[in-house]
């Protein structure tokens, strides 16, 4: 809280510059974010495009797109707004100036740092944790560092309480922490490369864990507090209600942290895990909808000035498309109609419902809001912004329409079976690929209508700001007395607290423990609930003002905050980690890689295969027909990143070994077409010409061997002459079918990786052998 | 054909355990906020309505 006593009058100049610095930024990596993404919508029409040319392949573009728009196009914008909204809703200035420089310069440089590294093929190989370790290292401290300013902004507060805005930031900066620390955990082998510590089943759990709570609590709460801010801002009015409010931010944040593993379902993953994620994505329609309602019937009387205003257009259009998507997420959780669209266009075109309907019309409509303000003088033209609201709209229109053709198409098309189920009706991959071509055309011209628009809101705030002035706001504000502080330790020894604990163990245990134990905590479950209904009625008072004092004393409320948060990431995580994979591989166990492999599938991380290749076979009817048994938790234990992949562009891999001959594969991957004619896949001649990297392979497999890898022990020497051994014979073997390469050659390693893919040791298991029915 | 070999009983009881916990705080907010103050609650919604010279 301020330092001056209380009742004290005194005016406050805000801190806007990072306002504007992060809004210019936003802008500008927003474009070049869309742009990349422009490109790489293309070239799923147009292998061509694709250059030939290592850094611009799909493979390699992708990830840059996903990073641009979600770290550094919505970061940006997400800091733009909490800055602004943070400082007028606690009133006072922003902590400290260099902390928001620090914090600003050093993401700008983390976006650069990833913009060069992952087009060069360095990367982790997981989803949306693509950069290496060093930004890592780099992101978490920038990170805290933002924390810190935030927090002590709080501190420094003259308004007592904490709007809900600040709550979703509250969650937002201590959840994205928590889920970005674990996912990223990993140990290096050199300066640009590193293995993560979790293998297999686990590292999918830990990935889809953060991948799931990264659209939550990076996309969607600071977006909410950024809605709850601007929207009743830019309407006039307060928000619709403050007490849905409350609500829709508990509910969000309790359920949102269950809901990962609904990224993995009909998956290897165990099913209790999948089951809670299909629960808690259900459940996750009630808060998204709470809060989308709210934010709609803020606009109650002022829908007149949707007809005027672009900026309440936007945030109305950004609100319905949080709704849809809010209400796709939960059916596409629900296994049946998961089987149809994962893997798919279908996950495509929900996404970016969400980031370029959600995201990005929050974005314009933020920007074209806060341009005026930051530079004092009008938007430059209501009536391009107009126009890019309705460029903006149709494009997304187009680009979902022709996804959600393509994703049900593919869906169909490759789980479609004939002579009752026992075969498959389109055998041959290709013809899903072939088949919806033409729509990937419609898809590149909907994203490119979208970045036109966006490329106008750009020209309309430079517009704007070219001679103007950039002000910083005040305001006076009356010191008004320091609230009671509750500290941590009061915000949870208090009756409401050590009851709803008491209630939530008894229930537990009436549910899952044996007669007596249940019998028990029925009559506990009776107890505690007179006890709660005495100490109400006679301390009224205490139960009313523990939630009054809470919002008005940060510290509790973060910690309970990171509490709801926590429990889900420990409940789902710890049992997965603890899992004895010796003893729960479901009778087959992944065979180690030999040192060629293993350069080779670092290689197959490089050049972001698990982009468009899955390597795990769904227990679906389709899946199993067309690629074999299902996957077992057993063949991909040592997969250090696992690589199962989130989208089928191209066919699953994880029994590809031995299906072809290696001179198929050698063809194959230098002209994809001359193999399977009407494929997309990108020509790789580099992997012809570019050496084998074996000399980082002893450091290479020494971390494989500390993070659990069963390697014997070998000499550098030992891995160099097993790796041209097994090198020298993949030649001949080549050379044989006419396809001449040194063996030292990256095509080689690739291949010998390739043709380990689903090799596996039958097993016996150890322990207790229940069976649980899917 | 499509079984699991993994000895899942105990983790059962997590499933449990986090819909409980789900439950109790959400029903501990509903209560409170529908016995929050009109006053309180007209306080908070204006918060972001107070201008500062900008607007």
């Amino acid at each position: 809280m301020s330092t001056l006593p209380a009742g004290t009058k005194t005016r406050i100049e805000f801190d806007d510059a990072p306002v504007r610095q992060f809004m210019i930024a936003s802008i500008v990596w927003g474009i070049v974010g869309m742009l990349v993404g422009v490109l790489i919508a293309t070239q799923l029409g147009v292998w061509q495009a694709n250059f030939k040319t290592s850094f611009l392949t799909f493979g390699r573009l992708r990830p840059l797109h996903t990073n641009a728009v979600i770290f550094a196009f919505v970061g940006n914008m997400m800091f733009a707004g909490v800055y602004y909204s943070t400082q007028r809703l606690v009133k006072a200035r922003t902590a400290s100036k260099l902390l928001s420089t620090i914090h600003f310069w050093g993401w700008q440089l983390i976006i650069v740092a990833a913009a060069i590294t992952l087009p060069l093929g360095l990367t982790r190989g997981k989803e949306y944790a693509e950069l290496i370790w060093p930004i890592n290292i780099a992101v978490a401290v920038i990170w805290v560092i933002f924390a810190i300013n935030f927090f002590w902004t709080l501190a420094r507060r003259n308004e007592p309480s904490l709007y809900v805005a600040i709550w979703f930031y509250i969650a937002t900066i201590i959840t994205v922490a928590m889920l970005y620390i674990v996912n990223h955990l990993s140990i290096p082998t050199s300066w640009t490369h590193s293995y993560p510590i979790f293998g297999g089943v686990q590292d999918a759990l830990v990935q889809w864990w953060y991948g799931h709570n990264a659209v939550a609590f990076f996309l969607t709460t600071p977006i909410l507090g950024i809605m709850y801010y601007f929207l009743p801002k830019a309407a006039e009015r307060p928000v619709y209600s403050y007490r849905l409010s409350i609500i829709h931010f508990w509910s969000l944040v309790f359920i949102y942290i269950w809901a990962g593993p609904h990224h993995l379902l009909n998956t290897s993953l165990p099913v209790w895990l999948q089951r809670l994620g299909v629960i808690f994505s259900l459940m996750l329609w009630a808060p998204s909808w709470g809060g989308m309602l709210n934010g709609l019937l803020t606009l109650r009387g002022a829908w007149n000035k949707l007809s005027t205003e672009p900026v309440l257009k936007f945030f109305a259009a950004a609100v319905t498309f949080y709704g849809m998507a809010t209400f796709e997420g939960p059916l596409l959780s629900i296994r049946s109609v998961n089987a149809l669209s994962h893997y798919s266009d279908w996950t495509i075109a929900h996404v970016h419902g969400g980031a370029l309907g959600w995201n990005g019309f929050m974005a314009a409509g933020m920007f074209y809001w806060l341009a005026p303000r930051l530079w004092k003088r009008p938007l430059h033209s209501q009536s391009a912004a107009n126009m890019h609201f309705w460029l903006g709209t149709v494009g997304i229109l187009i680009y979902m329409a022709s996804m959600y053709v393509s994703g049900i198409t593919q869906g169909l098309m490759l789980g479609a079976t004939k002579d009752g189920g026992t075969v498959l009706a389109y055998p041959n991959f290709i013809e899903a690929v072939t088949s919806t071509k033409m729509l990937m055309h419609v898809r590149a011209l909907g994203g490119l209508m979208y970045l036109v628009g966006f490329c106008m809101l750009a020209w309309n705030i430079w517009k704007t700001a070219s001679g103007a002035e950039a002000v910083n706001g005040s305001i006076e504000v009356y010191v008004e007395e320091k609230p009671v502080s509750m500290g941590i330790v009061g915000g949870f020894l208090n009756a409401p607290v050590i009851y709803t604990t008491l209630l939530m163990i008894f229930v537990s245990g009436w549910a899952a423990l044996p007669r007596l134990g249940s019998a028990f905590c029925i009559v506990a479950i009776l107890a505690t609930c007179m006890a709660m209904s005495m100490n109400i009625e006679f301390s009224k008072k205490g139960w009313n003002h523990w939630y009054e004092r809470l919002l008005d004393n940060a510290l509790p409320f973060t910690a309970l905050t990171t509490a709801a948060a926590f429990i889900g990431g420990l409940v789902q995580i710890i049992p997965t980690v603890m899992v004895n994979t010796g003893n729960s591989v479901e009778g087959v166990r992944q065979i180690p890689y030999t040192p060629l492999e293993l350069a080779g599938r670092d290689i197959y991380v490089r050049e972001g295969c698990y982009n468009c290749h899955s390597q795990q076979i769904r227990t679906l009817v389709g899946d199993v027909l067309r690629y074999g048994d299902y996957s077992k938790i057993g063949e991909s234990i040592y997969d250090h990143p696992f690589q199962w992949g989130s989208k089928r562009t191209g066919p699953d891999l994880a029994r590809e070994g031995g299906k072809y001959p290696s001179s198929w594969h050698y063809f194959h991957m230098g002209d994809p077409r001359q193999i399977s004619p009407g494929s997309t896949m990108p020509d790789y001649p580099w992997l012809f010409t570019d050496k084998t990297d074996t000399a980082a392979l002893p450091s290479k497999i020494s971390v494989q061997r500390r993070i659990g890898v069963p390697y014997e022990p070998m000499t550098d020497a030992e891995i160099q002459q097993r790796c041209d051994t097994q090198a020298a014979t993949i030649a001949s073997e080549l050379k044989t079918a006419g396809a001449e390469v040194p063996p030292d050659r990256e095509i080689v390693a690739l291949i010998s990786y390739l043709q380990k893919l689903g090799k596996s040791e039958k097993v016996t298991p150890v322990g207790p052998a229940k069976t649980a029915a899917n | 054909m499509f079984h699991r070999i993994l000895v899942e009983d105990w983790q059962r009881g997590l499933s449990i355990l986090s819909i409980t916990l789900f439950f109790s705080v959400f029903i501990i907010h509903l209560l409170r906020v529908r016995r929050m103050s009109a006053k309180s609650v007209a306080r908070l919604e204006n918060l972001p309505l107070a201008n500062d010279d900008h607007e």
